[in-house]
């Protein structure tokens, strides 16, 4: 069995930049379809599900507060959320950040959006009622979570004042293959989507340094709201992040995933996992991931012979 | 490990498909072409024309009729895939030796009321040579005895058609060729084509010297038969394509055996053009109605090319025989036409498949573009691109408005099917009031699954911006224009309507595109630096 220090320092050995893209096709056909069955997507694609493993095989995620099947389960609501003073409602099965709604405190009888927005009762009593039916999933329904606020370690917060950062790690076969950390901005309007103009920030495995930093498809080197420099940072709890992808990663039957952890003052957490991650991480890092994919594939056949 | 073993009989299961997908086709087609003998020249296609006969009436309570000549199918021209819709109007279908007469009967009529009668015709161009030393007899069969008498508007007798006969065939005993000859020259010549649709008999037309088409035929008829050489009027209609009014007459006589045609006005000399469509025979009136309905009608003819009958024919006999497909569908009532978007589908879908995982364009929905192409077959691209783009803003304005009022989902979505259907109604309506009769037909569109592009349109509109909208509208609109130029490619059109068996090689693409794992064109560029750049780097050191 080899450990995760042994595969780390295989990592850090010399990788050229050859023609070496992981593109559309092939992530398909030789690591989403080989390594994920289809009849474990629902793990990946339902967060409470997701949540149950996961928790279960001690990951460490964000509480669970409360969740929401059906309408009539609404008739409390203003009730039950009195019982915290922060919290993040989402979508069982959202993607791409939509349907998430983060408060920060109370304003009076509302509430108060981390983006200043004052939801009233009725507000997050529809926007739940839009998420139980299905608005955000593509699907004929869903589930609705209360769950608490996760605060970012301070050094996360300089690097993204922003918006909550976090770090995607592509695991294969349960080891990591790469990695950034995506900071939202003010063109991402607080989200951490690339697409939406986020930053990607990439992430070397085996030191956890920031190494290359791109934001809207150029590279930069400075954070384009708050002018601090991207590049040579070390993560906080990087070893434990990469602990956390690996056992997250090992607790569910799919072996190639996209992990996002958030960092949180006392250590990462895990947000979501991912079966379908997205592949502009390569451009972030400004190198392909398939020499280490195939190093990695490589290896197991050897050991297996 | 087991894993290993299912992964190896999962390759040679593959392997062993597409090899069937691509043998088993070529053999059937090798078949078809060595063994059945089938001509590839007919590949070909030759045209068609789906002529459409739109009549409108204005009752006001009373009975009303109206008839008209339906074509037959002969040795030159093939009628078939005939259609009725008139609704309160019931049709009656009568037939003898020469002519096909409708009646379409209807009591107590009130307000406007339409018939269309649609069929779809496939005709030949034929000329025929005279021989030069052929005379004109003295005697013909009695059933000719009709071709060569006097008419009301063929007065052959008359002393002035008579004298005016002489002075253009001045031979005793002229030669038929030389006699036709003489008869078709002068009327091409020296009559002047007036362009109206009144009626002219023979006398009228040589007194004026200027005729339109039934003019110049009743005196050619009337010269013709003068000079004892038997003689019709033929009605019937000159396809092209587009909508008209006009009809046109043109005469046949009877030379050695043959009715030999001719037509002096577009100077057709014992021939006759691919697109004349023979209505009927004899000095009769195209429509007849009851008076004081206002009666209207008009011709829309569509031209469009289809495999040649005779490469049809040949398969006729083989169990894998395309007309056979056909005769299938066709007892069932479904027209060639949707059989021959359906064995077009799969060529859309292979061309979207290839601008999806090869080329990397992102469009709405997997097959989208194929079926908006399919369904722009019949309003025709420019038109097709132009209802697509209306539907998709107006239902993503709509889905706005929407929103703004915060309905739920469900509800929200059968609005916007609503909406879709709404504009294409006011689309065709607003088509065939403007006369764009293409746009008409944009109910073929999909509709569900337009709603459904409506609804992901709004909703990558509010989620990721306007500018992506814009572009995978401009991306879907690519390939749909690609389907289309290949769905509405007549060679790839015949090749699947005479060797469906091809479709299997459609798999055999897809199950070989389905195994590709080539970076696509746009992922090049997207990840060009770190492909090149990594070139750069090799050359250097």
């Amino acid at each position: 069995m080899r450990s995760l220090r042994e595969f780390l320092s295989l990592l850090s050995g010399t990788h050229e930049r050859a023609a070496t893209v992981l593109a559309m096709n092939r992530r398909n056909l030789h690591y989403i379809y080989t390594r994920n069955e289809r009849r474990h997507f629902p793990l990946a694609d339902d967060k409470l599900l997701a949540k149950e493993v996961l928790v279960a095989a001690g990951v460490r995620m964000p509480e669970t507060y409360r969740t929401y099947s059906y309408f009539y389960q609404l008739r409390n609501l203003e009730q039950d959320l009195d019982a915290n003073h922060d919290f993040v409602i989402k979508p069982a099965q959202g993607s791409g950040g939509n349907g998430i709604i983060v408060i920060v405190g109370r304003s009076g009888r509302d509430w108060l959006g981390i983006s200043g927005k004052i939801y009233t009762a009725y507000d997050l009593q529809k926007h739940i009622s839009d998420i139980i039916f299905g608005v955000y999933s593509f699907d004929l329904g869903d589930r609705a979570i209360i769950e608490s606020r996760i605060t970012q370690h301070a050094e996360m917060e300089e690097l993204s004042p922003l918006g909550l950062a976090d770090v995607r790690v592509i695991m294969c076969d349960d080891f990591p293959v790469m990695s950034m950390t995506r900071v939202p901005t003010r063109q991402s309007d607080g989200k951490a989507n690339l697409h939406q103009g986020a930053l990607g920030v990439a992430i070397d495995i085996p030191t956890g340094v920031t190494t290359h930093a791109r934001f809207l498809g150029q590279p930069i080197d400075r954070h384009p709201d708050s002018g601090i420099p991207l590049i040579g940072r070390t993560l906080p709890f990087w070893p434990e992040i990469l602990e956390l992808a690996q056992r997250a990663a090992r607790a569910v039957p799919l072996k190639y995933l996209g992990v996002d952890i958030s960092v949180s003052p006392d250590g990462p957490q895990l947000l979501e996992i991912n079966v379908r991650p997205g592949l502009e991480i390569q451009n972030v890092n400004e190198r392909g991931m398939l020499p280490i994919l195939q190093a990695m594939t490589m290896k197991e056949t050897s050991q297996d012979e | 490990m087991a894993n290993t073993n299912s992964g190896g009989a999962r390759r040679g299961i593959y392997i062993l498909v597409l090899a069937i997908m691509v043998l088993l086709p070529i053999s059937v087609t090798a078949y078809k072409l060595y063994v059945l003998d089938y001509p590839l020249a007919g590949l070909i296609p030759a045209p068609s024309y789906n002529v459409e006969v739109s009549m409108q009436v204005d009752g006001h309570g009373e009975d009303i009729n109206i008839h008209t000549y339906l074509p037959k199918t002969d040795s030159r021209q093939s009628v078939d895939n005939e259609q009725n819709s008139s609704g309160a109007f019931t049709a009656e279908i009568k037939s003898d030796p020469l002519n096909r007469e409708v009646s379409w009967k209807a009591e107590n009529v009130r307000g406007q009321q339409g018939i269309l009668y649609a069929y779809a015709v496939r005709a030949r161009h034929v000329r025929f040579n005279i021989p030069a030393d052929l005379t004109i007899p003295d005697s013909y069969p009695a059933a000719l005895a009709s071709y060569l008498v006097a008419e009301p508007g063929i007065q052959k007798d008359d002393p002035q058609i008579e004298a005016a006969l002489r002075r253009i065939v001045p031979a005793e005993k002229p030669a038929i060729l030389d006699a036709v000859t003489r008869i078709h020259r002068h009327l091409q010549d020296n009559l002047a084509n007036r362009n109206f649709s009144g009626y002219t008999d023979a006398l009228t037309a040589l007194k004026l010297g200027e005729a339109s088409c039934n003019g110049k035929s009743r005196l050619f008829v009337a010269m013709a038969r003068k000079l004892n050489i038997p003689a019709r009027l033929v009605g019937g209609l000159v396809m092209q394509q587009g909508s008209k009014r006009t009809s046109h007459q043109w005469v046949e006589a009877y030379i050695s055996g043959h009715w030999v045609p001719f037509d002096t006005i577009n100077d057709h000399f014992a021939e006759i053009p691919a697109n004349y469509l023979t209505l009927y025979y004899g000095d009769l009136v195209l429509f007849k109605h009851t008076a004081n309905v206002n009666f209207q009608y008009f011709f829309n003819v569509t031209k469009q090319l289809v495999p040649q009958r005779d490469a049809e024919a040949a398969l006729s006999q083989s169990a894998l025989n395309i007309t056979n497909l056909y005769a299938f569908f066709e007892r069932v009532g479904i027209s060639q036409n949707l059989l021959k978007i359906l064995l077009m589908l799969p060529l859309g879908a292979l061309v979207t498949v290839v601008f999806r995982n090869v080329i990397g364009l992102e469009t709405f929905g997997t097959f989208l573009p194929a079926l908006i192409a399919s369904a722009a077959r019949e309003t025709g691209l420019l038109w097709g691109v132009i209802g697509f783009l209306v539907i998709i803003l107006v239902s993503a304005v709509v889905r706005r408005a929407l929103d703004w009022l915060q309905l739920l989902h469900s509800p929200k979505m059968a609005i916007m099917l609503t909406t879709v259907v709404i504009v294409m109604m006011v689309m065709t309506v607003g088509g065939v009031q403007l006369g764009l009769f293409e746009l008409a037909h944009m109910t073929l569109f999909p509709i569900a699954i337009l709603a459904i592009t409506a609804e992901r349109v709004a909703l990558m509109e509010a989620e990721q911006g306007a500018l992506k909208v814009a572009h995978i509208t401009f991306m879907t609109l690519i390939v749909i224009a690609a389907c289309y130029a290949v769905m509405d490619s007549l060679f790839m059109q015949s090749l699947v309507l005479a060797f469906p068996e091809l479709l299997l090689v459609a798999i055999a693409l897809n199950l070989w595109l389905g195994k590709w794992i080539g970076i696509r064109v746009m992922e090049f560029l997207r990840f060009r630096r770190l492909i090149l750049g990594s070139r750069e780097m090799d050359v250097k050191t």
